[in-house]
């Protein structure tokens, strides 16, 4: 077992002032998967933004260790060079700033004296985008600013790719994507876990025929009310979630 | 030819002077016409243009000792414009055929300057005009465009420098099929008053444009923004669009956009729009998330939008252009 990257012990997230985590443990180390999965409203989305720091969501109880560091000290953009990564469910257009810029900016942070040179970027860059399909008149482009559902995706993998996160929370990455897609997405997603912890949240099984997870866990209310193995997202896939619940 | 002291002052309840009344953008008092220091214009040669009936546009004439004609023929160059003195003044004529472009960037440290600009499009004629002066300098800036049959005017304003500004901008599409695209991008900062009139005349049938300006205000800045846009009786077959965009990043800057359409002509396609917000919350959140600080972040955002002003210029040497000069301006406020 790697090192424990993320360890989360009863906590409580509030948005608007509405409950939304009621009581939520989790523990992710270096090299494994695990998927979160359950209904809408559950409460997926809410606990990747509280883990990523996104100012409407507030923590009222309860610990996030990232790398055995409270996040509470730590600004989102700490967050980010520190390791973590967050692959958003539905990623902000910035209209005016080419994706070439923004990603060099970021990479040039987030990889601080590991950052490569401008050459060696561009290769690196390149290569990225060739395995996930991607035409290199991206780079021209305004950041997911009249992208498609599955654009903007590849874009969120190509960042992760590039900023080698040491933790990745990857939430609904599989929505909007065709088949071909969702495997290039999928390749990208494998390519990195052997040395991060990743987090998916998603709805669905398929994602998980590619991205093969150590640990599934359901989410209903707020809570983790359920942990197996893959075997248990098939099991979701063909009974629902009210066997649960019952 | 009329003269100024014969032109009644513009009261404020016309629309292109509500925000910077005529008394504010003068040099001196509104009776005086005071001795200016000629402009100085890195290329063109000497000429005239005649006066005009329309205040601003007269006063330029009379102060100016100084106009050049800059003849285009299917060629693109540069045009360095420098003013100095307390008030400084110069006229401009632009005539451009073929494929040709100009890239007009104003500077110096003068108090007042003011500049008027005639510009006549034969073919496809992009222009790029940056407001590059000391940031205590005062601008009063007079365009006018004519723009021929079948032919394209691609127009990308900046106003970054000077402390009070008023542009009064005048595109007449003026044989059928003529069009106009054009771009403003003001950045305010401090105390700054960045004042944009455009009006555009559609007097011929199926001639299109469209005007997108944005402008992103700080600290106590002001940003105005006024658009009129005619269709003339039986111009049918146009089409024009205008939007006016505003990021607020402080509670005590201010902008006000007002497009008004006045549209004669029945088989005719025309839309205006305007928007003022400030930064969007998650996308600061987006790129703080990729390691950039909030204050970087908020940076970035203001750059993509200002530039975003120029999404639908053509000529990538002027967009490249603009975009240097706006990362060194706002490099250069960062600084301080």
């Amino acid at each position: 077992m790697g090192e424990m990257v993320l360890d989360i012990t009863d906590l409580y997230v509030s948005v608007d002032e509405t409950e939304i985590i009621k009581g939520l443990s989790l523990q992710i180390h270096i090299g494994e998967v695990h998927a979160i999965m359950g209904r809408n409203g559950s409460g997926k989305s809410t606990l990747a933004n509280a883990i990523m720091g996104h100012p409407a969501y507030t923590i009222t109880s309860g610990t996030v260790r990232f790398n055995g560091k409270s996040v509470e000290d730590m600004e989102v953009h700490e967050r980010a060079k520190a390791g973590m990564f967050l692959s958003f469910q539905y990623p902000s257009s910035i209209p005016g700033v080419q994706v070439g810029t923004f990603l060099r900016k970021s990479v040039s942070t987030v990889r601080g004296d590991d950052a490569p040179s401008a050459r060696e970027f561009r290769k690196e860059l390149l290569s990225h985008m060739k395995s996930l399909n991607m035409d290199k008149s991206f780079l021209g482009r305004s950041v997911n600013d009249g992208f498609s559902g599955g654009e903007k995706k590849r874009l969120e993998i190509l960042q992760m790719l590039l900023l080698n996160p040491c933790l990745a929370l990857l939430d609904e990455t599989d929505s909007g994507l065709d088949i071909d897609a969702l495997k290039v997405v999928s390749d990208g997603i494998n390519s990195i876990s052997p040395a991060a912890g990743c987090l998916l949240i998603t709805h669905y099984q398929r994602l998980l025929d590619h991205v093969v997870p150590n640990f599934v866990h359901v989410m209903i209310d707020g809570k983790i009310v359920k942990t197996g193995g893959p075997e248990l997202a098939l099991e979701l896939e063909s009974r629902g979630y009210d066997w649960i619940e019952a | 030819m009329i003269q100024y002291h014969e032109i009644a002052i513009p009261p404020r309840s016309e629309h292109l002077w509500r925000y910077t009344p005529w008394h504010r953008i003068h040099p001196t008092k509104v009776e005086e016409i005071p001795t200016s220091v000629p402009m100085n214009f890195s290329i063109g040669i000497d000429h005239e243009i005649e006066s005009s009936e329309e205040i601003a546009r007269n006063f330029i004439h009379n102060t100016s000792s100084v106009c050049k004609l800059v003849e285009l023929d299917n060629e693109s160059t540069e045009l360095e414009i420098r003013c100095s003195g307390h008030v400084c003044s110069g006229e401009l004529k632009i005539v451009s055929k073929g494929n040709s472009s100009l890239i007009i960037r104003i500077s110096g440290e003068a108090g007042w300057s003011g500049l008027r600009i005639f510009g006549s499009i034969t073919g496809t004629f992009s222009v790029a005009i940056i407001n590059d002066l000391a940031t205590d300098s005062h601008l009063l800036k007079c365009e006018d465009w004519l723009v021929d049959r079948d032919s394209e005017l691609e127009y990308a304003g900046m106003s970054s420098g000077g402390f009070l500004n008023k542009s009064d901008i005048r595109i007449n599409l003026n044989k059928q099929g003529a069009s106009f695209r054009g771009g403003l991008a003001s950045n305010g900062h401090g105390s700054r008053h960045d004042d944009n009139h455009v009006e555009i005349s559609h007097d011929f049938s199926n001639t299109t444009s469209s005007l997108v300006i944005h402008s992103a205000c700080d600290d106590s800045s002001h940003s105005v923004g006024t658009g009129l846009l005619t269709i003339v009786e039986d111009a049918n077959g146009s089409d024009a669009g205008q939007v006016f965009r505003n990021l607020l990043l402080s509670e005590k800057s201010r902008a006000e956009s007002i497009p008004e359409l006045e549209v004669l002509a029945d088989d005719v396609k025309a839309a205006h729009g305007a928007a003022s917000a400030p930064v969007d919350v998650d996308q600061i959140h987006y790129l703080q998330s990729r390691g950039l600080s909030e204050g970087e972040a908020s940076a970035l955002i203001v750059e993509g939008f200002l530039m975003d002003a120029f999404k639908d210029i053509k000529n990538e040497d002027i967009v490249s252009v603009l975009r240097t000069r706006l990362l060194v301006h706002l490099e250069c406020l960062i600084r301080g």
